[in-house]
C-alpha cells in the first residue's frame, strides 16, 4: 500500500483536480444536518478531520437509493418501449466518508456483487472511488472498534481506495488500489513521500485512537453473538425487546449494512414504470403471505429474526463478518431505544 | 442532483421535522431532522415513508363534471362555472344558511383561515365545520372551555419525559404515535411510573407499571372511588407534574374530558395543578383548523346538525377531505347523498369525489406552502418538495376565483400576509407574523392562556353487571382509511383493510364454541345484529370490540349514540350486551 503526504492546505486544490474528470461528493450541511453532496464551492473542513462526525443518512443512498426506477415502459403505436435507467455519466469521488461506512459498503458490495449480480447497484459502484478518514476522535454513539469497523482501516480485512490519517495539518494518504493511486496520479506534485516520524506518528494515532474508542465499552458482541448462535436467548427476552420496538424500520434505513428492498409500481395511461424502495423486516407487511397468515406476527419474532441476521455465525460463516459496523446510528433511530448496544446488553444478561 | 428540503410530516399531529429528499422530479427519500424537538432523528414507519405515496395513480389532475350519472373531466373555467352558478342559485333559493362548508385537518393553517373567511364573508354562511366533529373535536371543545379559547400549548412532547407519572390512554397512544412513545421509554429509563388505561387489552408492555381496565369516559369515576385503584397510582396520579397522553379521537364527550382534568389536577391553596396534556390526533392540523375557525360560529350548525334530517342544508362545498369515510351513521350518508349540489376540493379521487356535482383538484401537502399546527401547540412551515401535478390549483386560487365569478371581492393574500392576518385575529397566534421565527427549526410554540378550573366529574357509564360489554372505538380516523396510507405501496401493505367483525378474546370463543368467522347475535337495550367474529388474543375476556367505521353493524346496536350538547355531536358510548352463537 503506497502512503504519501499531503498538506492540508493542498486539499482544495486536490479536490478541484478531482472535479476534472469526477463528480466530488463531500459531506456538508444543510440546516446543521450532515448529508453527502455534489462538492460546491468551499470543503467543511470541520467534517474532514479525525473527528467521527457522520452524516445520518448512509452513504449507502449514493449506490443504493432510498428509491430507484427499475425500469419505465411506454406503449407506443406498436410495441411496448422499455428503457432501463442509465448508469450515472460521471465517475465519483466520495470523499469523507468514515471507516465504518467503508467497512458498510463492503458488505453492501458483498451482498449485491457476490451473493447474486445486482445490475442496478453495480451501475452505481463502479464509477465510485471512496476516500476514507480515519477517525482519531469518537462520536458519542461510536461502537465501531466492537465490530471491526473502525476507526482505521485495514487492507487485509477491507477494501477502500485511499484512507486519510488526520495528522494535524496533513493527511497522511494511504491508496489501497488503483483507483485510489489514480486520484494521487492526478498531481504527484501536491504529495510528498512521509519520513519515518510520519509513519511512526501514524501508528501513534491508531493506538490513541484505539484508547479513545474503548474509553466508554458500548457493547458486548461476542457474549450475544454466542448467544443468539446458540439459541440461549429466552424468549421473553425477545418479547420485551419486541415491545420496546416501534415497527419503524428507521434502525434498518440508516443502517450501513441493511439491504432489504420491496418493489413497486405505477402505470397511468401508457406509461409506468418498476422502482424499489428500502424496506424492513422491522415491519409486519414484510413477511406477511398473501393468504395472510404471517410467520412473524409477533414483533419480537421480527426483532429476533433481525438480531440474528445481523450477529448470529451462521451468517458470519456466510457473509464473513457480522451484519453492523458499529456507527450508531440506530442509537439516534430508535424510539425505543434498543438500538444495537442496547440490544447486545440485553441479550449479554440473557 | 439531490435537493433535501426541510419540512414537517403532514401523517399525524406530532409534525415531526423531516428531509425529503427529490430528484428535481419527484421525491426519491426523506431523513428525520435530527435538530428537531420533536423527531430528534426519530419517526415512525409513516414518517420514513413519507416520500412513496407521491407516486399515486390515484391523483386528481383535471376538474370533473357530472353529467347524469358520470363525472366528465372539464377544463376549470367551466368547472368553477358550474360551481358559482349552483351556488348563486341556492343562495337566491334557499339563502346562505343552504349551503355548508367543510374545512380540513388535511389542509394548512393559511387555507383553513381562508375557507372561514369565504365562509363568512363571502357566501354568508355560518354552517362551517370540519370531519373531526365525530373524531376530536369533543377534545378540542373540552380543553377550549379549559382555557376559554384557543389553549396554546398545553405541553410539549419532550416535556412528557420528565414528568414522574404519565398517564397514557389507550395503548395506540404509545404505539402509534412514535415521538411520544420515545419520550415515555426515555421516561420509563429514567425511573417514571407509567400507567396505561385501556379496556381492550390483556397485556400490557413491560415499561407500564399498571394497566387500568378503563375507557377514559370511566376514568373519572374510577379516580374517585380510590378504593378500587392501586394505592401507587392514587398517590402517583395526585402529585404535580403528571401528564396525560390520549388520543382525541376516543374522546366520546367534552364532558368526560373535563371530568377527567378535573380528578387529575389536585388543588392546594396557592395553585392549581393541571397535568400536562397531549392530545394526540391522526390528522396532522387538527388543532391548526380547529383555531383558523373551521367550526360553526353563533348561529351556525355542526357538521353532525348540517346532516341531520332536518336540515336546511341543501348543498356542501368540501375542501381537502375524504367526508364520506368520516361519518358517523348511515343517516348522514343518506342526507349526504341527497344534498341539491356538493363540490369537493381534493388531491385524490375519494369515495366523496365519486358522489360529487363538482371535483376541483388541489395541490397536495408535499405540494403546498403553509403552516401546520401540531398537537404540542407548535406551529411550523410546510415547505413544498415537488410541483403541482397535473392542473391542480391551490385553496386559495379556487377561493379567489370562485368570490370573482359571484362577483365579490376576496383579499388576494400571499401566505405569509395570511399569516398576518392570523396573527391579528386568532390570539395565541401572535407570533406567527414573524417570517425568521417560523424559519427555525421546530417553528413557534403557542403560549398558552390561565386554565379555568375544570367542572365536576359526571356519573361514570353505566356497566351491566353480568354479560358482556361492547366497546365502540372511534375509527374515523384510522390508520387503514387514511388516503395517503392507501396511496403508498409499503404503508398499504403495512395497514390492511379490516372486515366488519366484532372482536372477542380466544376465552370466550372458547366458552361459545365459536370459531375464527363464525356469525353470533350481538343484543342490546337499543337493538341487535348478527355479526361475525374475530378471535383475538388481546381481547380481555367478557369485552367486545366493534370499530366504529362499521356504521350500519353499530346502529343496529347503538341506536342513533349519543348527542353530546357540548360539542352538538354524537358519539357512541360503550354498551352492555349478551352474546348468543347462532
Amino acid at each position: 500500500m503506497e502512503q504519501v503526504v499531503l498538506q492540508k492546505s493542498n486539499l482544495n486544490h486536490w479536490v478541484e483536480l478531482m472535479h476534472r474528470g469526477f463528480q466530488v461528493v463531500a459531506p456538508s450541511r444543510v440546516q446543521g444536518e450532515i448529508f453527502f453532496l455534489p462538492h460546491a464551492g468551499q470543503l467543511e473542513s470541520d467534517l474532514l478531520c479525525g473527528i467521527a462526525t457522520l452524516p445520518y443518512l448512509p452513504p449507502k443512498d449514493i449506490v443504493f437509493p432510498q428509491s430507484e426506477t427499475l425500469f419505465s415502459f411506454t406503449r407506443g403505436a406498436g410495441d411496448i418501449d422499455f428503457s432501463v435507467p442509465d448508469r450515472p455519466p460521471e465517475k465519483r469521488v466520495l470523499l469523507g466518508i468514515r471507516s465504518c461506512d467503508t467497512v458498510g459498503l463492503n458488505w453492501l458490495d458483498h451482498f449485491y456483487l457476490s451473493n447474486f449480480h445486482d445490475f442496478y447497484y453495480q451501475n452505481r459502484r463502479d464509477p465510485l472511488t471512496l476516500i476514507s478518514i480515519a477517525c482519531t476522535q469518537p462520536m458519542k454513539n461510536c461502537f465501531c472498534i466492537c465490530c471491526e469497523g473502525g476507526p482505521f482501516l485495514h487492507p487485509e480485512t477491507t477494501a477502500f481506495d485511499i484512507q486519510l490519517v488526520d495528522l494535524e495539518d496533513r493527511y497522511l494518504v494511504e491508496c489501497n488500489s488503483e483507483k485510489g493511486k489514480a486520484l494521487v496520479d492526478l498531481n504527484r506534485n501536491l504529495f510528498s513521500q512521509p519520513d519515518p516520524s510520519m509513519v511512526e506518528a501514524r501508528d501513534q494515532a491508531e493506538t490513541k485512537s484505539h484508547t479513545r474508542f474503548l474509553q466508554e465499552p458500548t457493547s458486548y458482541m461476542s457474549a450475544a453473538i454466542r448467544r443468539i448462535t446458540s439459541n440461549s436467548v429466552p424468549p421473553e427476552v425477545w418479547t420485551e425487546l419486541g415491545e420496546r420496538c416501534f415497527d419503524d424500520g428507521g434502525c434498518t434505513f440508516v443502517c450501513p449494512c441493511c439491504s432489504c428492498f420491496g418493489v413497486g409500481y405505477t402505470a397511468k395511461g401508457e406509461t409506468g414504470c418498476h422502482y424499489r424502495f428500502w424496506d424492513s423486516c422491522d415491519y409486519s407487511g414484510f413477511t406477511r403471505e398473501v393468504s395472510g397468515h404471517n410467520p412473524r406476527a409477533e414483533k419480537g419474532e421480527r426483532f429476533k429474526r433481525r438480531f440474528f441476521h445481523k450477529l448470529s455465525y451462521h451468517y458470519v460463516k456466510k457473509d464473513g463478518r457480522i451484519g453492523c459496523v458499529g456507527c450508531g446510528r440506530c442509537i439516534t433511530a430508535c424510539p425505543g431505544e434498543v438500538g444495537m448496544p442496547a440490544v447486545v446488553e440485553r441479550l449479554r444478561r440473557g | 442532483m439531490i435537493k433535501n428540503t426541510p419540512t414537517i410530516c403532514s401523517f399525524c399531529s406530532n409534525g415531526c421535522g423531516m428531509f425529503i429528499r427529490s430528484d428535481g422530479k419527484e421525491a426519491v427519500g426523506c431523513l428525520p431532522m435530527t435538530l428537531h424537538p420533536v423527531s430528534e432523528g426519530r419517526l415512525c414507519h409513516r414518517g420514513w415513508n413519507r416520500f412513496q405515496n407521491l407516486r399515486s395513480l390515484n391523483r386528481l389532475s383535471l376538474p370533473l363534471i357530472r353529467e347524469g350519472s358520470n363525472l366528465k373531466e372539464a377544463a376549470w373555467p367551466e368547472a368553477l362555472q358550474k360551481t358559482t352558478e349552483k351556488i348563486s342559485e341556492l343562495l337566491s333559493r334557499y339563502g346562505p344558511q343552504s349551503i355548508g362548508v367543510i374545512g380540513s385537518p388535511w389542509l394548512t393553517n393559511e387555507d383553513n383561515y381562508r375557507i372561514a373567511q369565504f365562509s363568512l364573508d363571502i357566501l354568508g354562511t355560518s354552517h362551517l365545520d370540519g370531519s373531526y366533529r365525530f373524531s376530536g373535536a369533543s377534545a378540542l371543545t373540552a380543553l377550549d372551555r379549559l382555557f376559554s379559547g384557543p389553549f396554546g400549548s398545553l405541553a410539549t412532547i419532550p416535556a412528557i419525559a420528565q414528568s414522574p407519572t404519565i398517564l397514557v390512554i389507550g395503548k395506540e397512544s404509545c404505539r402509534d404515535f412514535s415521538p411520544v412513545g420515545s419520550r415515555l421509554i426515555k421516561a420509563f429509563l429514567h425511573g417514571s411510573t407509567l400507567v396505561l388505561a385501556d379496556p381492550s387489552c390483556t397485556r400490557k408492555e413491560h415499561f407500564f407499571k399498571y394497566l387500568l381496565p378503563h375507557p377514559l369516559q370511566s376514568l373519572a369515576a374510577v379516580f374517585k372511588d380510590k378504593e378500587s385503584l392501586p394505592p401507587e397510582v392514587s398517590t402517583r396520579l395526585s402529585e404535580p407534574g403528571l401528564a396525560l397522553v390520549f388520543l382525541t379521537d376516543q374522546v366520546g364527550s367534552a364532558a368526560s374530558l373535563l371530568s377527567l382534568l378535573h380528578s387529575l389536577s389536585p388543588r392546594s391553596a396557592t395553585e392549581n395543578h393541571l397535568p400536562l396534556v397531549l392530545p394526540l390526533s391522526r390528522a396532522p392540523n387538527l388543532k391548526g383548523a380547529w383555531d383558523m375557525g373551521i367550526r360553526p360560529p353563533e348561529g351556525g350548525l355542526t357538521l353532525h346538525e348540517m346532516l341531520g334530517e332536518e336540515s336546511e342544508v341543501k348543498a356542501l362545498l368540501i375542501f381537502g377531505d375524504d367526508l364520506l369515510n368520516h361519518l358517523v351513521t348511515s343517516s348522514m350518508l343518506v342526507k349526504f347523498r341527497n344534498l341539491e349540489f356538493v363540490s369537493v376540493a381534493d388531491r385524490f379521487f375519494t369515495d366523496t369525489a365519486r358522489m360529487a356535482h363538482c371535483v376541483l383538484p388541489i395541490p397536495l401537502l408535499a405540494e403546498t406552502e403553509g403552516t401546520m399546527t401540531n398537537s404540542e401547540g407548535r406551529v411550523q412551515k410546510l415547505r413544498p418538495f415537488v410541483d403541482p401535478q397535473g392542473e391542480s390549483r391551490s385553496v386559495a386560487h379556487i377561493l379567489q376565483d370562485l368570490s370573482q365569478r359571484m362577483g365579490k371581492d376576496f383579499p388576494v393574500l400571499s401566505e405569509p400576509e395570511v399569516r398576518v392576518e392570523i396573527s391579528k385575529n386568532i390570539f395565541p397566534y401572535t407570533a406567527v407574523a414573524s417570517e425568521s421565527d417560523l424559519e427555525n427549526v421546530g417553528g413557534i410554540l403557542l403560549p398558552t392562556q390561565n386554565a379555568q378550573l375544570p367542572c365536576e366529574p359526571s356519573e361514570a357509564e353505566e356497566q351491566g353487571p353480568e354479560g358482556y360489554r361492547l366497546l365502540v372505538p372511534n375509527t374515523l380516523y384510522a390508520w387503514n382509511r387514511n388516503q395517503m396510507i392507501h396511496e403508498s405501496p409499503v404503508l398499504n401493505i403495512e395497514y390492511p383493510g379490516d372486515r366488519p367483525a366484532v372482536r372477542m378474546s380466544p376465552l370466550d370463543a372458547k366458552e361459545l364454541k365459536i370459531r375464527m368467522g363464525e356469525k353470533v347475535k350481538i343484543r342490546s337495550d337499543r337493538g341487535e345484529a348478527q355479526v361475525p367474529v374475530e378471535v383475538d388474543e388481546n381481547i380481555p375476556s367478557k369485552v367486545l370490540m366493534l370499530s366504529s367505521h362499521f356504521v350500519e353493524v353499530v346502529e343496529s346496536l347503538a341506536g342513533k349514540g349519543e348527542r353530546d350538547v357540548t360539542t352538538r355531536t354524537l358519539f357512541f358510548p360503550n354498551l352492555a350486551v349478551t352474546v348468543e352463537r347462532l
